[in-house]
């Protein structure tokens, strides 16, 4: 550990994820912009890392699960790290509980899903995030992972909401919400299935009469965006028109 | 693993079952309020019950055999399917005439071919209709709820060329008569059990009456049921039926609970105790393992907490696209990971394991918070130990185990279709 990340009581790592990192990239270059904008300083390890082991897992694959568990808690403590970001719900569960679960007491490592993040700095009243929309109507997908698997249901929409948003609820939501179809390895096993369960969920947003569908998970974000028809579908992040991006909804 | 196209529902049942689900939703919630209970405190109640009846479920068995034995209850040990039909059909020998009452236990050990030289009738109109109809159940509560009055109208005239009216009133008169012949000449009735408790008695919930009647109506009573639906006493087996009413179909309370605790008699003349007055004469029960030591013994005893009231399925998203293909002989995650050990892990496979998302939307609906996302994890475990993995799945792990990503080595500007992740 270096003397600075002794005073600073150590690092915290930005963690985007495989998903994030390699397919939805847009994504981690918005998320990283929002996280200096709020003034959180934070390490990437780009190619140091690996995937948290959540398609291993899921898949069955134990032993490779707790490999990587291993391995990246050897990484991430060797560069300081006493707390992770990650936009990636799926990883957020896994680094957070099954983590944990696999590692032990040796695993001290803190770990927020950036909704959180975003949201304690709201509730604290030290953010800079601005409303860049009046009233604007969405609707929010609850993103399994996030939401029943972790009950993180409210941050995600304080910070819609602070961006100037109005959320009009679909009748599934919050603990009731209905899965996009992506999750647990059906999107590349079962990809018919995925996309009609994906196709189901679009039919309900619409049902709120909102034209634009977030969520705050890129595995929801691109399953449900490949199977829209007439409704936008946004990430958490494309809803922050940033100093350099351009306002992206408009 | 790709599921067949003919797998899918139709957008019109698709629509008909949300329908349900929304409306069963609402009288769940309100089926609580009624009976004040809070949900969640509940849930954890019958969770524990659960846990607690199963911990300690060898010597509950024990219990109840020796409790049900002195009342002159005959109690079978099944240990597998096979075993369970030989002793079904010796137990109906000497008989032809056979009436059914809603038991998916039944459904469990059946075959094809089973009980073929007799006359078996179902009298659960639900499935009455789908066995007319020739589909199978699509929902353990409401089998029939992908059937709309006009089709099952038509088939009525079809197979019995008798007209009725299209309408949910004139199916429910019509197999009413229809059944209640078949009730009238039964010499045996074969029903499942919502619990049974360790001093003997037997619990059945409904809400038809077909099962009071299947089970007092004909000479010979025969029960079928999972050893796990022992509970201590009736105290248990109460709040088994509360639950299973609530989250089943949204009911404060069924129309009909039976608690039989012997074969009927009666010693009204000369204080002489004979067996057999209007009820049934002889009660068996067919107490099944197949395959439930195998799943206590692998750490999956979680899985016997069900109450087999189905809302599980009602907010899954696989259920809502493929509704019966997804499970085995149960529908579902829970009929996917009981298919692993009452058959073969090949079958839970094929019961479509891979399909299920582990969105938790069964575990939240279960009233016993039985934790089916984790069991099914857990049984994929057990799929890749065995070698029954998805090429998909070993496509995804090589990338990990080469690139450190699921997606494997991607070239600059280039986008990966298949998304392993998450």
């Amino acid at each position: 550990m270096s003397i600075l990340d002794k005073i600073l009581g150590g690092n915290t790592l930005y963690y985007p994820g495989c998903l994030t990192k390699f397919v939805a990239k847009d994504l981690e270059e918005k998320y990283q912009e929002i996280l200096r904008q709020e003034g959180i300083d934070f390490i990437t390890l780009s190619e140091l890392e690996l995937c948290c082991g959540s398609p291993a897992l899921k898949a069955g694959y134990l032993a490779d699960f707790k490999k990587a568990a291993k391995e990246n808690m050897k990484i991430f403590k060797d560069h300081g790290v006493t707390k992770v970001i990650t936009n990636c719900p799926a990883c957020f569960m896994i680094l957070k509980k099954y983590y944990q679960e696999a590692l032990g007491k040796d695993w001290n490592i803190e770990v927020e899903h950036i909704s959180q993040t975003l949201g304690s700095k709201l509730k604290a009243q030290n953010s800079k995030l601005q409303p860049k929309v009046k009233n604007l109507k969405l609707t929010y997908h609850d993103p399994c992972h996030l939401g029943r698997q972790m009950g993180v249901y409210d941050q995600p929409r304080t910070v819609i909401k602070n961006l100037g948003y109005r959320i009009s609820e679909m009748k599934l939501n919050k603990k009731n919400s209905f899965c996009c179809g992506g999750g647990g390895g059906v999107q590349s096993n079962e990809p018919d299935l995925a996309s009609k369960i994906a196709q189901d969920r679009i039919k309900q947003a619409k049902e709120t009469g909102a034209r634009i569908l977030c969520t705050a998970c890129p595995l929801c974000y691109l399953h449900l965006k490949e199977n829209a028809k007439g409704i936008k579908v946004k990430e958490l992040s494309q809803l922050f028109s940033l100093n350099k991006g351009k306002n992206d909804h408009q | 693993m790709t599921i067949n196209k003919q797998s899918f529902w139709d957008r019109e049942t698709k629509t008909a079952l949300w329908r349900i689900v929304l409306e069963y939703q609402g009288k769940r919630d309100q089926a609580l309020k009624k009976n004040q209970l809070e949900m969640e405190g509940f849930r954890e109640e019958v969770h524990q019950m659960k846990k607690q009846a199963l911990d300690q479920i060898d010597q509950l068995r024990k219990q109840a055999i020796a409790n049900l034995e002195a009342n002159g209850i005959r109690v079978f040990e099944a240990k597998d399917d096979n075993q369970a039909r030989k002793i079904i059909e010796k137990l109906l020998k000497d008989k032809k005439r056979v009436i059914k009452a809603k038991t998916n236990a039944f459904g469990e050990i059946d075959q094809k071919g089973f009980l073929a030289d007799k006359q078996v009738q179902e009298t659960d109109l639900g499935d009455f209709v789908v066995s007319l109809v020739g589909d199978p159940e699509a929902h353990p509560v409401l089998p029939a709820l992908h059937l709309s009055p006009e089709k099952i109208a038509q088939a009525i005239e079809k197979k019995y060329r008798k007209r009725i009216l299209p309408t949910a009133e004139g199916i429910a008169e019509f197999a009413r008569n229809y059944l209640r012949e078949k009730i009238n000449r039964a010499q045996a009735g074969i029903t499942g059990a919502n619990a049974i408790t360790a001093d003997g008695k037997i619990v059945i919930l409904e809400n038809e009456g077909n099962i009071s009647l299947v089970s007092r109506w004909p000479e010979s009573h025969i029960v079928v049921a999972g050893f796990e639906k022992i509970v201590p006493s009736l105290k248990e087996a109460l709040m088994v039926v509360q639950a299973s009413a609530i989250w089943g179909t949204g009911q404060d309370w069924p129309a009909y609970v039976s608690v039989i605790a012997s074969p009927s008699k009666t010693a009204d003349i000369a204080n002489e105790t004979i067996i057999g007055a209007q009820g049934a004469k002889e009660v068996n029960l067919v107490l099944l393992d197949n395959g439930r030591g195998r799943l206590i013994e692998a750490g999956f005893s979680e899985l016997l907490h069900c109450l087999n009231c189905g809302a599980c399925l009602n907010f899954c998203p696989v259920y809502h696209q493929i509704g019966s293909h997804y499970g085995g002989k149960y529908l579902g995650s829970r009929g996917v990971v009981f298919a692993a050990f009452s058959q073969s892990l090949k079958k839970a496979k094929l019961a479509n394991c891979f399909a299920c998302t582990l969105c938790s939307a069964c575990l939240e609906n279960c009233p016993a918070k039985i934790d089916l996302p984790e069991l099914m994890r857990k049984l994929r475990t057990l799929l890749e130990k065995e070698g029954w993995q998805t090429k998909e799945n070993e496509k995804m792990i090589a990338n990990i185990r080469k690139f450190g990503n699921p997606f494997g080595k991607i070239e600059e500007g280039q986008i990966p279709k298949e998304l392993y992740c998450c």
